[in-house]
């Protein structure tokens, strides 16, 4: 066996000249390595887990059509999104075309110069082809420029699945054989009731997944709004321009029926630490019988071959929806870097991604709805369960746009609170907070005081703003609403 | 000639320490080029952060762009009144608190079992021990979770089957349960480094003392009172003194297990400053806030070194006041 031997000096000099080398080569720029020899590779980035395989078809599709153009997609983790995003940006490592976060709005993006504006190409005839007040100063349109535009069709954004082996072995169903869908908060009582008494306790009514502490809240906002409490969990009822999660009686008393369900043994036990990802898998499986989720539990399911499950929205106590799920005309989705390298080619990807085939391929595949409403026919989907999401679509109106009607709304800052809805339905939930009228009502002073501090500082620097920029007093929250522009 | 003796000698006082100074340092070249790698490391992903995070406390700031709203020193004042933080380090001082005796203890009666020559396969044993603490924190904790969803209501029916609860409990989701649980983990986990450091101490001890011990008459819990208590004090109180600094850096087995719930039952100031500078999961949660984290990582770091200087000087007199007696 020999041996090499190296003096000390050597043995540094090789040392140093291996780490300069390695160095090197992480300063060099990855994509440029990666691009072929000819043609063009575009760096996509986006947070599509279950819709991959929609996006990977149109990538597919795409380079197909644009021979000598190759996507390169990155598919990063969801919750830090806007992180990585923001260090790309930072660091001069931006992809050429890209999902916007949806935190911060998107101002803060344009304002940061980190996007081109699209004007070149979305020219009129373009932007023809998308609804009526799709492109709006201050959610896509900024000083005038548009920089994004909408993909998705309003749709409700939550339902409740039922799962139905678990309701026909506790003997929900309809006198044909059908499951007997609930449609009131007791109807979901005596559903609940029903599963957990007739399994002997091994099977429960409802679970959830709360370890990221999302799941309570949805299910406050699906029932909240079925109750006639318009804000839901997402933002102040429109009508008086404030937070009302105390003063709505709704919430108090969702929350009740939910603490009944628990002390009653309905509820999952390991629902507050296991992730939605598990409540999923474990609904699937037949361990509860409903869930709360959105339409993005469909496609997984699907292909795990789980197809016996049926879908609801907005239970709630009367069995006619009070309130409704509330979309912006316009919103955003996709956008291009202000350094992308080949902006042409950028945006021949971005009119890809946002043309009508691919919207309907987004439809039929079973992702959601599309922003072009002829694509929205429960016709063209095969799927029985996504159909029945599709035939929902009714359940999402056009609500009130604050920054329709005053632009510079959409500048106001407000800070973030502590706790919040998150925190404050755990608490609840886990008898951590005892009095609940109470703690909602100090949820819904601290985020009012958080809006009339944010105002008050917008107004200082200038903003021509005042509380009652958020107050649509003439809103009939079961119609949808036309915003008039300021 | 008074003046130049006052200005001169002080000049040639210092030209000569100056002089000296360099031949050590050109005496220890080598030394220096090791220490450099870690220097420039430590310089820039430590010192460098902390003096540029600074600056950020003085500022409202999402982490997006560069920091413009100043609002002097109103995050320092926000954390102190903060309700959250107090819990938080309530909650890390809890875990201080029960993980580092607890360990200590275990550790040091699991090393002694292990420091028994006629014990067979103690390697076997110390590597059995040791292997937690070469698994990354964020998989155990992964895995406990994992182990408690999945399974939990086995233990649920195995408990309730047995009669010790006669309901299901949402172990990791019910605050009576979830700290407890962690520090379990937590100690199970580091178990091994103070265990290696309590055996290094073990094997410095001449075996002379023990046979001259024995002679003498001494059982082995006299042995252990007057030879290994004594002779493992300093090594102890570095043990000691590490145990607490990694305890008190508790972060990725809360962030895994629990991410600090349910209603900050198991909020920790670590992951109370990592939920502050990132929000919460998928816009859930807090809203990001990187000034307000920063001045929360300043101020928990203040309160840290207070508590080090006294823990440091504590110690000191009671080694002195023991040795003193010794």
């Amino acid at each position: 066996m020999s041996a090499i031997q190296l003096s000390r000096r050597q043995l540094l000099g090789a040392a140093v000249a291996t780490g300069g080398a390695a160095f090197l080569a992480g300063c060099g720029d990855s994509r440029q390595n990666a691009a072929p020899a000819q043609g063009t590779t575009l760096a996509y980035w986006d947070w599509y887990v279950s819709q991959a395989p929609w996006v990977d078809n149109e990538v597919k599709l795409f380079q197909q059509a644009n021979g000598k153009t190759t996507i390169k997609k990155t598919t990063q983790v969801t919750d830090k999104y806007l992180d990585l995003v923001a260090l790309a940006f930072r660091s001069g490592t931006a992809p050429d075309v890209l999902l916007l976060p949806t935190k911060p709005k998107l101002e803060t993006h344009v304002g940061e110069g980190w996007l081109m504006p699209l004007d070149k190409w979305a020219t009129p005839e373009w932007r023809s082809r998308f609804p009526a007040n799709s492109f709006v100063e201050g959610v896509n349109i900024f000083g005038g420029k548009v920089y994004s535009a909408p993909f998705s069709g309003l749709a409700p954004a939550l339902q409740l699945y039922i799962h139905n082996g678990v309701f026909k072995e506790a003997g929900l169903t309809n006198p044909d054989g059908s499951v007997l869908i609930p449609k009131t908060w007791d109807d979901i009582t005596r559903a609940a009731e029903a599963i957990t008494s007739k399994s002997g306790g091994k099977v429960f009514g409802l679970g959830f997944g709360n370890a990221q502490k999302g799941a309570l809240p949805w299910l406050i906002e699906l029932f909240c709004r079925g109750a006639g409490s318009p804000g839901g969990t997402q933002s102040v009822d429109y009508r008086t321009g404030r937070w009302t999660y105390g003063t709505d009686r709704n919430y108090a008393d969702f929350l009740a029926l939910l603490l009944d369900w628990k002390s009653r043994g309905f509820i999952y036990p390991n629902s507050m630490s296991i992730s939605d990802e598990q409540a999923r898998a474990f609904f699937s499986k037949g361990r509860f019988g409903m869930i709360v989720g959105g339409v993005w539990n469909q496609a997984p399911w699907e292909e795990a071959g789980f197809k016996d499950y049926s879908l609801m929205t907005l239970p709630s106590p009367t069995g006619t929806p009070q309130g409704f799920f509330y979309g912006a005309p316009g919103s955003y989705l996709m956008g291009l870097s202000a350094k992308a390298r080949n902006p042409d080619q950028a945006w021949a990807w971005l009119d890809w991604f946002y043309s009508p085939a691919a919207g309907k391929r987004w439809v039929q595949g079973g992702y959601g709805l599309s922003v072009y409403p002829e694509n929205n026919d429960p016709a063209g989907v095969t799927s029985p369960t996504f159909k029945q999401y599709v035939a929902m679509a009714n359940t999402a109106l056009v609500g009130p746009v604050p920054a329709i009607r005053n632009p510079e709304i959409a500048k106001v800052e407000v800070a973030p609170v502590q706790p919040d809805l998150p925190d404050v339905a755990a608490g609840i939930y886990t008898g951590q907070l005892k009095d609940t009228p109470k703690a909602l009502k100090e949820l819904e002073d601290r985020l009012n005081g958080a809006l009339g501090e944010a105002v008050s500082k917008a107004r200082g620097q200038g903003l021509k703003v005042s509380m009652d920029d958020y107050v649509f007093a003439d809103w009939d929250i079961a119609k949808p609403y036309t915003t008039k522009r300021g | 000639m008074t003046d130049i003796q006052l200005v001169g000698r002080p000049r040639a006082l210092i030209a000569g320490r100056a002089s000296r100074l360099r031949r050590r340092i050109a005496a220890a070249r080598w030394s220096y080029l090791y220490v450099l790698p870690m220097l420039v490391l430590l310089l820039a992903f430590v010192i460098y952060p902390i003096i540029a995070s600074l600056g950020y406390t003085f500022y409202r700031w999402d982490g997006i762009g560069e920091p413009g709203d100043f609002v002097g020193l109103a995050n320092f004042a926000r954390v102190m009144t903060d309700s959250i933080f107090w819990g938080a380090l309530r909650n890390t001082f809890f875990y201080v608190l029960l993980v580092v005796p607890v360990q200590l203890v275990l550790a040091l009666a699991l090393a002694l079992v292990l420091n028994n020559r006629r014990l067979r396969g103690r390697t076997l044993y110390r590597t059995l021990f040791f292997l937690p603490v070469v698994t990354s924190a964020a998989v155990v904790g992964v895995v406990v979770q994992l182990l408690f969803s999945n399974f939990g209501d086995v233990v649920n029916d195995v408990l309730m089957s047995i009669g010790l609860t006669d309901e299901y409990v949402d172990w990791l989701g019910d605050p009576s349960f979830a700290m407890i649980i962690i520090i379990g983990v937590g100690i199970w986990h580091t178990l091994g480094y103070n265990l290696v450091y309590f055996l290094a101490g073990l094997q410095t001890i001449p075996d002379e003392l023990y046979e001259a011990a024995r002679l003498d008459g001494a059982g082995a819990l006299a042995s252990f009172r007057y030879i290994t208590v004594p002779m493992l004090r300093s090594v102890g109180v570095v043990i000691v003194l590490l145990s607490v600094i990694g305890s008190f850096q508790v972060f990725d087995l809360v962030q895994v297990l629990t991410n600090g719930g349910p209603y900050f039952a198991t909020e920790v100031v670590n992951t109370y400053v990592y939920h502050l500078a990132f929000g919460g999961f998928g816009g859930t949660g807090v809203e990001r806030d990187v000034g307000l984290a920063s001045a929360a990582s300043f101020f928990y770091g203040m309160l840290l070194i207070v508590f080090a200087v006294a823990q440091a000087l504590f110690l000191r007199v009671l080694v002195r006041r023991r040795g003193g007696r010794a």
